[in-house]
Parts: C-alpha cells; structure tokens; sequence
C-alpha cells in the first residue's frame, strides 16, 4: 500500500535548497530596511549584584545615539515561557542573577556607535555572594536569587506509580548508580537576531525564531497588545534546536527602542552572547536505582535526579518533567518512582536542548542497565530484549504506547553491527555498545494553556492551476519542514510537488501552529496539511465530475492528473479542473486543523511527556580508545529508527546524522565551563568544542517497517529520538572496550586516561595480593605487568 | 590558557578599537614606520591573532603596519651552504603545500597541517605564529627541534639568533618593537628524521593540550644526536634536555624511548587550565615522547 504513495516517500529536493547552496536566502541578519539603526543590550558584568544605579547620559549624548533604555523604560511584568514560572524581566529592575543579565540597551545609527555607547553606560553595582551549584544553593543560608523561591527551589517533582519499594523488596538484584550530565549549549551557527518594527500602533518582528506563535503571544502579552497587532515573521533560520523557542531580550529591546525611535531596530548576538543567553542543556545529577528479577526483567526503577536550572526558568519546569517521564518509555515495568528538584544558581538559564530532558538521563539510564546486566552475566544487547517495550501497552506514567517497533530496532542494529560476532571478541582497545531511546512526536499539550488547536494549514490553488501554495504556521529551522509538508500536501491533493509554493511561519499571513520544538511537525502540523489538501481534492474531483460527466466518486486525482478510477485514459489536467473551479466558484481553498486527542493522567504533571506518538531506536557503536591518551574514536555507528511511514528519506537520514552529531558532541568533547566568579571560560567555538567532519564516525542510518495509526499516513518523529540513545551508547562501548566506567558526562579524553589509571593501579594492587596469596601462574603475573 | 584570557567582563564590546594603518612596501620603510609611532604601534601579519585580540581589547594599538604588500617576506626557497628559508609572512597552508619542505621536512609540513582549520591557515603566517609566542603554538616545536635560526631586522640593521632563544615567557620574545622577524632558516643538517605529535582534543580547530617534536639522527640503529621539544608544557617551548641525553650514544630499543618519555615528562612544567590537569599533560609527555621518537627514528622526517 504505501509503494502506491506518488510523492510522499521520496527524496525530492528541499524546496529551500537551491536559495540556500547559493547563497540567495535571506537570514534576519542579513536584512535591512530604510532608516533601520542598530541595537545592542548591555549585559552585567557580575554573577550577583544589586543595582545601585544606572547613568545613561554620556550615552545619549553620544552622537549617533537615537535611543538608551534602561527597566525605567520598559514595561515592568515578568515574562517567561513558563507560565507556571513568570521570572524574568526585558531588563534587570533591583539586582542582576548571573554573568550577561540585561541591564540596558541602545539603538544607534551604526554597529561602532553602539559599541562606544554601551561603554558609556555607567552601572553602579553592590555585589552579592553568588552560588553556582545546585546543592550548595539548596543548602541553608545559600545566597537568595529570587525572593519568591526559598532555597532556591525552582521546581520539584514527586511522582510515584505503583509500589517501587515493594518491587524492589521482591526483587533479585537491587543496583544504585549516580551519574552527572554536564551544561552544554546547543550553538546553532546563525546567531540569534531580529528586527522591530514598531509602526501605527502595530509591532511587526522578522526574527530567526522556532515559534512564531510564541513568540506572538509573549510579545504581545508584555506590550498589552492583541495578538492581531503583533506580526512575527520568521526568516530563513540557521538552526535552532531548542534554544530559539523563547523571544529573547532582542525582541523585546528592540520593540520598546523602535517605538521610540519610529525606526527599524536590528538587534544581533554575538557568539559570546548566545552563550550568555543560553537555554542550553541542564546540569544535573542523575541517581538511578533498579530491582530486576533473576532473568534481568525490571520490577521497578526510582530516578532520583537535581537539576542546576541557572537563573531563570525557561522551558526548564518542562525539562525537569521530562527527565523522569521519558525514562518509562522504552523498557517495559510497572513500578516507578521520580523525584527530581530544579534549583535557581548565579549561571546562564538552562532549556530545551535537542532531546528535551531526555538525553542524559538516558544516558544513566542505559550505563546503569549495562552494570546491572554485567551483575547478573546477562548480554546487554540481550538484557533489552528482555525488556523492550511491545506495540499497544500504556507506561506507568500512563502514556498510551501505539506503533512501537523496538524489539525488531534492536535486532535489525544487531545484524548490521555485527554485534554476536563483536560483543566481547574485539581487540583490546576496540569497544562495542548499545543504548536505545523514545521520543515523543509532539507534545499533547500546548506550553500554555489554551484550546487552540495544534496545527492548522490551509492551501490555495492558483487560480490558473499551475501550482498551489501551502499556508503553514509550522516553521523550517533547516530540518525541512517547508519540503515534507509540500510533500504532504501535493500527496493529498493528487498533485506534484514540483509545483508546490510555500508560505510559512509568518503570523500575519499564515494560519496558527505551534513550531518547531518536541518533534511536532512531520505528525501534527503534516495532519492539518492533509486535511487540508484532501479538502482541495474533494472540491476538485467534484467540480472534474461536473466537467467530465462522471460520477465524483469515480474518479481519483494523482500527480495532477484527474482519472476515472481503472479507466486512466479518461482524463484532465489537475490545472484545468482548478482554473475552472475557479471560473465557476471563485477561489479553490483546502482547509485544516489539527487538535491531538485527550492523552495521559490526571496526576500532577500528567500532560509532560504525553504524545499522540513515540518514535524509537537502538544505536551500537564502535569505538576505539587509546590506553595510553585516553583518547577516544568513534569508529561507525548503527542507528536503527522506528518513526513510521517516512516522508522524505533523506531529510530523515539527514536529522538522524545531525542528531548524531549533536548527542556524539554531548558524549565526548562539548561543555560549557566557568570560573569562579560564574563567568563563561569558553564562550567560542575554539573552546566550546562541537566536532568537526574529521572526528564524525561511518554511520549507517537503518529503518524497521512501521506504520503509526496517530499519525497522517502513518508518520511519527525523528529529529531529536537520535540525539537520545547516543551518550549511553559511547559509554557502553568504551565500557566493552577498556573495561571503566565514567560517571560523568562529556566522557573526555582526559576522564578516560584518569580512568584508566586507576583501573590499572586497583589491577595492579590486586594482582598483588593475589600473588602473595597464590603463586602467580605466568599469565596472571604478565598481567599485572603494568596494565 | 590564552582563551582564558579572552574572557571579557559582560558586556564589552566585541568591535575593533579605532586605529591607524600602514602597509609599507618595504622592511626598512616598516621598521622606520614603527620606531617613528613607538610603542603604541604593531605589525599585522595574518591577523588571526592580533585581530582576536583587539576585538576583546587585550591589546589597543594606536596603528598597524600591515606586511602584506612586502612581497620578499612570502617566499620560500633553498640557498646553497645556508639552508631552507621561509619567509616571515609565508601562511601555513604556504607550508602545507611547499615542494621544498615535502623534499626536506615534510615534518614541518605536518606540523603547519596540523594546525587550526583551513581558513585561518590560508591567512595565519610563520612569523606572527612565532611573535605570538603562545605556548601552545604548533610550529616552534619543530623549528627549534630542527635548529632552526630567525632573522630579525630593525632600524639598526639585522641579527639573527636561534629561535630556541627567541621566547621569554607567554606572549614574549626578544624581538624589539620596532623589529621585524623577516625569516626562519632551516639550516643544512645531519639528522635522520623529525616529527611533531600534537595532541588536541578533537581532530581539527583545537589548539595542543601537549606537543612534541623530535629530530634525531640515528646511525646503525644508534642514536648519535637528539632534540626533544615540548610545546604547552611551559611558559616557553622547552627542550628535554635529560630526555636528550639519555639516548645519545645508545642502541635504539623499547625500554630507551620509555625511558626518554619519562625524563621529558619530569622536565616539563605543565599548568592545569580549561583543556586539561598539569597532571594530564605531563603523561602526555611522557606518552608523545616517545611515540615521536619512535617516528623520527622510524619514518624520517615525516
Ligand atoms: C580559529 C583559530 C585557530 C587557531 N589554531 C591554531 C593552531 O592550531 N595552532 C597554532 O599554533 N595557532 C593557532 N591559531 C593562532 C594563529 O592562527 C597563529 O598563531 C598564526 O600563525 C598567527 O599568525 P598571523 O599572521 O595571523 O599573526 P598576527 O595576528 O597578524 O600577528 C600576531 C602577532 O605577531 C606579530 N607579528 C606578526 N608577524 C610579525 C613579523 N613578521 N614580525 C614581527 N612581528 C610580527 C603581530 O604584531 C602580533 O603581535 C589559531 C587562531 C585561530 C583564530
């Protein structure tokens, strides 16, 4: 059945790809308007400070300079994506929380301008004790960050489903395993920026952003505006993950700077900047303790973890949920407990990072299943077999399982990994493991409250017939949406896509939709998209039946092309019956909307982690490590996904090397570093080390026949689910390889080589009271030479 | 740790500090250019250095005196009885690319690959990475483990000196302010082989947590003369002296490279900052040490 599909399931090219090869598309920084100024913010200097005062005079009185604004000048409400968690302000009022809070800004007639007038803002600060770790911040007589939150305390969570402590009272074997996962920064390559215009009472922002619609909506929520006079235009956007899903103080400045200077106000950060901003990965401590029977079946798993969430609170109250709630998706147990505590401390605020919330603990997680299974003499590959998750079965935490293909994921990466043939018959130094992971195909509820549907979409057919463009609010951040939903939409409609246009991620001219994050698109947003070409369809074959003398139900439309069903001969032109259509009815309009069912529980926190949808996958890899360095290389990688009928192959290979890429930079080499005064030490790509093509592995990208019955044709995530298995997977191989565990993420080089030193010494003194006990046969005395 | 130093306090600004620009066409005319300004005055090479920090306000020079229009300073070339010149303004990927070193040093060559990423190794120079004098830079290894000598000329006229007794400390030389390094020389010699190892923490765009560059010559599988030089390890690239000594005189084997690794490892002086512990470095040494002797010795001057 699915062999029949005309365009979906084919690599067409990205609809963007010529524009991008060759230079032509337009990032928001590379826009300019008449009279435009540019705009900058001033940042603190210190982790933890009051205001005392702030002098912008000599500032204004620079010239050049159009505008300096300061809290006086902005409206004083708190925002935040969280609503639960308003916390920040467009600019610091009494005290700055962290190294880059806003403080002030400036609008002037050039970049040098505005540089010289930042310098000229004097801030009088009395600086604070500050604190930079989660703990110490809990602790009694920890520094205050936000008055509202006594020690510290941002968030706690406290989930129980089942009995744990009984399920471990039963159990077999009960293992405990702390693990920490580091702060990393997702460093997209466009930097963040946008530009305001605040003109006749109406505010328009073209901005490199994942959510226009969230955008929108805070915007005008700060300004005390209706969302109709509120216009955010996306722009071609240079990748995002995570970290472009909030406005930022660029769009804020730059509205209030606009509305008082009546021009357009372009506003940039620099790379040192983004990392200020952040909204990256989450420092957090991770303990996981599971009770499995003697044939390694989990009984029950208590996740017990504490998050450094920074400053403020961004998505973070949705990431510390989904630390725990993800953790139940892909092994099958009834018993499980989550306790999890997001603290305040003087450092750039965390968010949503590619993976959301997921990634690391999976990475402790799936190390903790490889000790267990090492405990009872289980194969690891084996040990998941046993517990993988089965099609049609509902999570503790009530999460309703439908297509879930990961028994075959983990058999299919176990034949093209040559794992039987590998797992323990490697060379010394050469490692194999597995790690698999879940993820969600669109969150099932809105970050806000509202009954707004999820997706919407509408499509016009021009009026001669030629071509048709789609209207969507769903929003290309270079993963290529705009292609697979042009797919979509000339699959349902019965036409090319060649001739496909689209408009998108504008909220002024396209119809709402939530963005990109949480993997939603290809599922929620390509739901409304067939809705809407269907609605197409069926107005044209009614009208080609007038035309044709035919019963409309006789007849099918493909690739622009209107048939009688086994009589294709007898035909018309999609083009004809739609410039007709038109003639006679005016526009030809296909409609859509798509609202996700009510999923999940009614216990507190019920709706983070529930999805109309789960993608799955089992990742092996093969590393290499150098005894002696501790250096670490990755030499292939097998991932094996199930995420439903695919659209476009190779945009879905692409996310999963990109994917890759994003969690084998996480694994190994990324971290962002401070001193003690909470400033960034590597606020660069010199230091901040994402991996180059040479350090990238082979990797073989593979798929298990699946189909979704959530998703329109069957479809279901992928963007993110490849990113999750990844860390685990490295650290399970590096395990097989040299025999050490590290516990903390990145696993570097220098972790590595630590590790390896004390295995040797612990060897070495062992073998040593061994020899005195016995005599050493040859062999054993041979290795404890040195090793 | 020069990153470290990058830090700016929140806030400042990442915008080139206004200055005045020269591009003198002839060494004389900088040199006087430069004595003429002062001290406020610095020579542009590639700028990958020099830029960076300006643009994070370490250094505010009132002028630059660009080198690009004085052509004689990016040649390479061969001169009978004095050996393989590389002039000061040559790139890295000129180094890269040079027949001549492929002929000679292809060592060198190596050590220049090794470096940064394309870009800036079609723009960074041989003489601004040594004026720079980091103690991480990737070429003065090699060049000191070669013997290599620099030219530097100033209003006065010229000298030249070895460049083992060009570095002082981070970021400090003997060269005068108004001097110009016009070129290294790589003189004639005996040696078998030589190498670089460079240790960083991914494979391309990293700076050396350690680097190690060894020259030997080795007759009959007896070691007759050596030079170890660690990079990153000090204030200033280093020789291993007690490491160098070790092995002259002796039959080259397995237990002699370990131990030259070791004594390398005991002379250096490493510091712990972001890309890794003293501690780390210094096994470092002793690992690379010997992995690069064990290349000199084996594969020639690669
Ligand atoms: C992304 C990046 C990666 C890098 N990676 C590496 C790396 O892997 N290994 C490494 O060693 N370096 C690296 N560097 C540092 C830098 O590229 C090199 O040190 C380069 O060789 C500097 O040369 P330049 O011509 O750009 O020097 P410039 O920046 O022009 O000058 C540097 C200094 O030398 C002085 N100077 C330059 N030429 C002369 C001369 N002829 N006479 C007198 N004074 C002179 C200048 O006044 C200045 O003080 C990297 C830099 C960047 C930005």
């Amino acid at each position: 059945m699915r062999d029949n599909y005309a365009v979906i399931g084919k690599s067409v090219p990205k609809i963007d790809g010529r524009v991008k090869v060759t230079g032509q598309a337009k990032y928001t920084g590379d826009l300019k308007f008449p009279n435009m100024l540019v705009g900058k913010i001033l940042t603190s200097p210190h982790p933890h400070a009051r205001i005392l005062h702030i002098d912008t005079t000599e500032a204004e009185r620079l010239p050049g300079v159009k505008a300096v604004i300061t809290h006086k000048d902005v409206p004083p409400l708190k925002y935040g994506i969280s609503p639960a968690r308003w916390d920040e302000n467009i600019f610091c009022i009494d005290k700055v929380r962290f190294v880059g809070d806003k403080v002030a800004a400036v609008a002037a007639v050039d970049d040098e301008t505005v540089y010289k007038a930042l310098k000229l803002i004097k801030v009088d600060y009395e600086v604070l004790p500050a604190v930079f770790d989660p703990i110490e911040a809990m602790a009694e007589g920890a520094p205050q960050i936000h008055d509202e939150y006594p020690r510290n305390i941002n968030t706690e969570i406290h989930q129980h489903f089942g009995d744990v402590e009984k399920a471990f009272a039963q159990a077999y074997h009960v293992r405990t395993d702390r693990f920490v996962g580091q702060r990393t920064y997702q460093s997209p390559i466009e930097p963040h920026s946008a530009i305001s215009m605040w003109e006749g009472g109406k505010l328009t922002v073209y901005t490199s952003t994942q959510s226009p619609h969230y955008f929108q909506y805070y915007i005008a929520r700060q300004f005390g505006l209706p969302m109709g006079d509120v216009r955010v235009v996306k722009t071609f956007v240079g990748g995002g993950f995570g970290g472009k899903l909030e406005p930022t103080g660029l769009e804020f400045a730059g509205a209030v700077l606009s509305r008082l200077t009546g021009r357009p106000v372009k506003m940039f950060y620099d790379r040192h900047e983004m990392f200020a901003h952040n909204r990256g990965r989450h420092r957090q401590i991770m303990e996981i303790t599971s009770g499995v029977d003697r044939d390694g079946k989990i009984l029950g798993v208590h996740a017990n973890f504490i998050m450094d969430g920074g400053a403020y609170t961004s998505l973070g109250i949705a990431t510390a949920y989904y630390a725990g709630a993800m953790l139940t998706l892909t092994y099958d147990f009834a018993n499980y407990k989550f306790d999890m505590i997001r603290v305040y401390t003087n450092l750039p605020a965390c968010g949503a990072q590619r993976g959301h919330g997921a990634p690391q603990p999976r990475y402790a997680f799936e190390c903790h299943l490889d000790m267990v299974a090492q405990d009872l003499g289980i194969d690891p590959l084996e040990m998941r077999l046993r517990n993988a998750r089965k099609p049609n079965t509902i999570t503790p935490n009530q999460f309703k399982i439908n297509s879930c293909e990961l028994e075959e994921c983990i058999q299919q990466a176990r034949r093209l990994s040559g794992w039987d043939a590998k797992k323990g018959k490697l060379p010394r130094g050469r490692g194999i493991g597995i790690a698999v992971g879940s993820f969600v195909s669109g969150a099932g509820y809105p970050i806000y409250r509202t009954n707004l549907p999820h997706a919407a979409a509408i499509i016009k057919v021009h009026e001669d017939g030629s071509a048709a463009t789609l209207y969507t609010g769903a929003t290309d951040i270079g993963q290529g949406s705009d292609t697979v939903l042009c797919q979509m939409a000339a699959e349902a409609m019965g036409f090319v896509y060649e001739r496909m246009k689209i408009v998108a991620a504008d909220t002024e001219t396209t119809p709402h939709d939530f963005g990109a994050y949480a993997s939603r698109q290809t599922l929620m947003s390509g739901a409304a998209v067939k809705q809407a070409g269907e609605e197409v369809k069926k107005q044209l074959l009614a009208m080609a039946g007038e035309m044709m003398q035919v019963a409309p139900e006789e007849l099918d439309c493909r690739e622009g092309v209107i048939f009688v069903k086994g009589r294709p001969e007898v035909n018309i032109t999609f083009g004809e019956a739609a410039r007709e259509f038109f003639v006679r009815k005016g526009p030809l309009i296909g409609r859509g909307a798509y609202t996700p069912p009510t999923l999940g529980g009614t216990f507190r926190g019920a709706a983070v982690g529930t999805s109309p949808a789960y993608s799955f996958a089992a990742q092996i890899s093969e590393v290499e490590v150098d005894e002696e360095t501790g250096e670490i290389q990755v030499k292939e990688v097998w991932d094996v996904h199930d995420c439903g009928t695919v659209i476009n192959p190779a945009l879905l290979h692409g996310q999963v090397h990109g994917a890759l890429y994003m969690g084998m930079g996480e694994s190994v080499w990324e971290e962002v570093l401070f001193d003690a005064s909470g400033r960034i030490l590597n606020p660069n790509l010199a230091e901040y080390r994402l991996p180059t093509a040479l350090d990238m592995p082979k990797i073989t990208s593979a798929l298990v026949d699946s189909f979704e019955p959530a998703g329109p044709w069957g479809v279901k995530e992928v963007g993110e689910g490849a990113t999750i298995p990844t860390m685990g997977c490295y650290a399970n191989a590096i395990y097989d390889a040299m025999g050490i565990r590290v516990y903390s993420l990145p696993l570097t080089y220098e972790k590595v080589w630590r590790a390896l030193r004390e295995k040797r010494n612990a060897d070495f003194s062992q073998n040593r009271q061994m020899a005195e006990a016995v005599p050493a046969t040859p062999d054993e005395a041979a290795r404890g030479d040195g090793r | 740790m020069r990153m470290v130093r990058f830090i700016r306090e929140g806030g400042k600004a990442m915008y080139l500090p206004d200055f005045n620009y020269y591009c003198p066409h002839s060494v004389q005319e900088a040199c006087a250019i430069l004595a003429d300004l002062g001290a406020g005055a610095k020579v542009l090479a590639g700028g990958t250095d020099l830029l960076i920090k300006m643009k994070h306000e370490l250094v505010v020079p009132k002028a630059l005196v660009s080198l690009k229009n004085i052509r004689s300073l990016a040649d390479i070339g061969y001169v009978e009885g004095k050996g393989l010149i590389l002039g000061a303004r040559c790139t890295h990927n000129d180094l890269v690319n040079s027949t001549l070193l492929h002929q000679r040093y292809l060592s060198v060559a190596e050590a220049a690959h090794q470096m940064a990423n394309n870009q800036i190794r079609n723009i960074g120079t041989v003489g601004g990475n040594l004026v720079n004098a980091v103690p991480s830079a990737d070429l003065p290894p090699i060049l000191i483990a070669l013997g290599a000598q620099v030219t530097l000329v100033g209003p006065g006229g010229e000298r030249t000196l070895p460049l083992e007794q060009f570095f002082t400390g981070p970021g400090q030389t003997v060269i005068a302010h108004d001097e110009i390094l016009t070129e290294v020389v790589i003189p004639d010699q005996s040696t078998t082989g030589s190498t670089y190892i460079k240790f960083g923490l991914r494979r391309s765009g990293a700076l050396a947590v350690v680097g190690v560059a060894a020259a030997v010559t080795v007759v009959e599988r007896v070691i007759r003369e050596a030079r170890i030089v660690l990079g990153a390890v000090a204030p200033t690239p280093i020789r291993a002296r007690e490491a160098e000594e070790r092995l002259v005189g002796n039959a080259v084997s397995t237990e002699l490279l370990e131990e030259a690794g070791i004594r390398a490892a005991t002379a250096c002086k490493p510091i712990s900052d972001i890309r890794a512990s003293a501690e780390y470095r210094r096994d470092l040494v002793r690992v690379l040490t010997k992995r690069s002797l064990r290349r000199a010795i084996e594969q020639g001057h690669v």
